[in-house]
């Protein structure tokens, strides 16, 4: 039993971390990205390389995929966020598209549909963290990192402008903001601190493939910021906690067949995001209906 | 000759295509609703055709004027009981956009559950190919598609252009204050517009189910072909996404010629890029940086 709480919270961590980030361009700039499980992808496919190739650090291996996660993210943002919000939805729906195909035909390095077997444990400073309880710890820690970082650029001129270009994109312009670029920045610093999540994932489940990036994960996320509540910092680990508990609470409803759990699942956050967006825009823990009337725009 | 054949499969693709983005572009252009839930009307109808013809061996004008009412009743009530309550507190990209994306979930895995989550397809002597030339194989549904394209496409321009309903529809895109001015009511036209785009999916998603086939997810597959076709276009213009859908389709079988099929999507997006960076108004939009 508590193996398998320990599990489940490590789990939760990883994806709060996830939609923590997705929040920070979803909530606070106005940007919708559907391709947020790429960015988490990238991160754990690169960690998982490094550390099998060249048995590389915790730290070293997180570094690098939050490097190539956020050089990945420019080549998307630079052309899609110049134009309208519309096509950043559709441009991040095409990158999830093609790097869901790179990650399963690029066999040399991601293994393809089988993905990637045997990664070693986390090694930080030197140390194997393999208990399930220090690794509960390392997540944990990762998500408080995350969590201050998102707070203080929340809090801090670049957060304000961001929160001024989601109100009203031509006055931010018209005062002299650089919309583009702030825009661009906002969706770097979240892809990076996506592929933290992917890191920690890579190393505790020492297994990755495809399945674990596609489509219904990017959607999972946003359900989770969503019904958590949007420009909160703590709304979006709420929702990374109900969409995490949702399937183990579904195991417990009788006549429920087991195959179709997942689906009743994805209809579940489908309602969810109907009837809040019809009756609370905000979310579960947003501020209510008056700031959000003001906000996303 | 391959070259041939895959231009001709292309101009198949295209057709479809074109049928469902324009569905979606007169959705997007008279309402400035953003649709992403026109997948769903295109799986909605190609699985009731499905049920219909292939299950129940009724005939195929009945099946065809089933799926056009399930799309046209679909599109109604997306107007009515998602996208109008929506409007009425507020009218945001991001929250229309999060409950059209609700939907499309909802009825992606109710399809998956009711009529389960493998490949079906309807089998007609029309997919079945005839060799025309030397290694040149066409099948009668090749040139129905087209035919209907294009006959579907002349109708819309007149309907838009000619009748009463059309006129007001450009006009409530171009300004909803005005038709209210000219005693007109502009949620009754946008109602219009939801129930003839979304028909206009339907022969598009009848030949997609006689053809490669439908699956439970193919409303993620349409909503980024439509995206993506409406983009290359220009949006808000209905010749555009025409246009767009064509090139997509033409541009994903040339594909093949060199490329394995998985990557059939990719090449979407890489045309998709290439007009972001490239031309972001489209073919015939007008350049629009920044809304």
């Amino acid at each position: 039993m508590t193996t398998y709480i320990i599990n489940l919270a490590i789990l939760i961590g990883i994806n709060a971390i996830l939609a923590v980030t997705l929040n920070f361009i979803l909530g606070y700039a106005g940007i919708f990205s559907l391709a947020h499980a790429i960015f988490f992808g990238i991160g754990a496919y690169t960690a998982a390389v490094l550390a099998m190739k060249f048995g590389a650090d915790f730290v070293v291996a997180t570094a690098a995929g939050m490097v190539l996660s956020g050089v990945i993210s420019l080549a998307l943002a630079l052309p899609a966020l110049r134009v309208r919000g519309e096509y950043f939805v559709a441009a991040s729906l095409g990158l999830q598209m093609l790097a869901l195909t790179v990650f399963s035909e690029w066999k040399s390095v991601t293994g393809g549909i089988g993905g990637l077997i045997g990664i070693p444990p986390a090694r930080l400073f030197g140390v194997d963290v393999s208990d399930p309880v220090w690794f509960l710890c390392l997540t944990l820690a990762c998500l408080a990192i995350t969590l201050l970082v998102i707070l203080m650029l929340v809090r801090s001129s670049f957060g304000r402008n961001l929160k001024a270009i989601r109100d009203d994109e031509t006055a931010a312009s018209a005062l002299g903001k650089n919309v583009s670029l702030l825009k661009t920045l906002a969706v770097m610093v979240s892809s990076a601190f996506a592929a933290v999540a992917g890191s920690l994932y890579a190393f505790y489940l020492s297994f990755i493939n495809v399945e674990s990036f596609i489509l219904e994960v990017s959607v999972q996320i946003i359900a989770m910021v969503i019904i958590g509540g949007t420009a909160t910092l703590i709304g979006p680990v709420i929702g990374a906690v109900i969409v995490l508990l949702l399937p183990a609470l579904l195991t417990y409803i009788p006549y429920l067949p087991p195959t179709e759990i997942g689906s009743i699942q994805q209809m579940i956050y489908g309602l969810a995001m109907v009837l809040l967006m019809i009756f609370r825009p905000s979310g579960l823990w947003g501020y209510g209906s008056d700031t959000q009337k003001k906000g996303a725009q | 000759m391959v070259f041939l054949q895959l231009f001709v499969n292309g101009l198949q693709l295209g057709a479809i295509y074109a049928l469902t983005a324009v569905g979606f572009s007169l959705i997007f252009g008279s309402t400035k609703i953003f649709h992403v839930a026109h997948g769903s009307a295109f799986a909605i109808s190609g699985y009731i055709y499905w049920w219909l013809a292939s299950k129940l061996g009724v005939p195929w004008p009945i099946a065809t004027l089933a799926a056009v009412i399930a799309a046209a009743v679909f599109g109604l009530l997306m107007e009515r009981w998602i996208y109008r309550p929506i409007q009425r507190h507020e009218a945001s990209f991001f929250t229309v956009f999060i409950a059209a994306f609700g939907v499309q979930l909802i009825i992606q895995n109710l399809i998956g559950t009711v009529a389960g989550r493998g490949m079906e397809t309807v089998n007609t002597p029309l997919s079945r190919s005839v060799e025309v030339m030397d290694g040149l194989f066409i099948a009668p549904i090749a040139a129905i598609s087209i035919l209907v394209a294009i006959v579907v496409f002349y109708a819309l321009n007149y309907f838009l252009t000619r009748t009463h309903v059309g006129i007001a529809m450009r006009a409530l895109s171009e300004n909803p204050d005005l038709v209210r001015v000219f005693g007109l009511d502009p949620g009754r036209v946008a109602q219009w517009a939801f129930m003839i785009g979304s028909a206009v999916v339907v022969p598009g998603a009848i030949f997609t189910a006689m053809t490669a086939g439908l699956n439970p997810a193919i409303g993620t597959h349409v909503m980024l072909v439509s995206l993506a076709a409406t983009i290359v276009g220009g949006i808000g213009s209905v010749r555009g996404a025409a246009a767009g859908g064509m090139l997509l389709g033409l541009a994903e079988n040339l594909a093949y010629w060199k490329l394995d099929p998985q990557w059939s999507e990719a090449v979407t997006f890489i045309v998709l890029f290439a007009f972001i960076i490239f031309r972001p108004s489209g073919f015939f939009g007008s350049p629009t940086i920044a809304k």
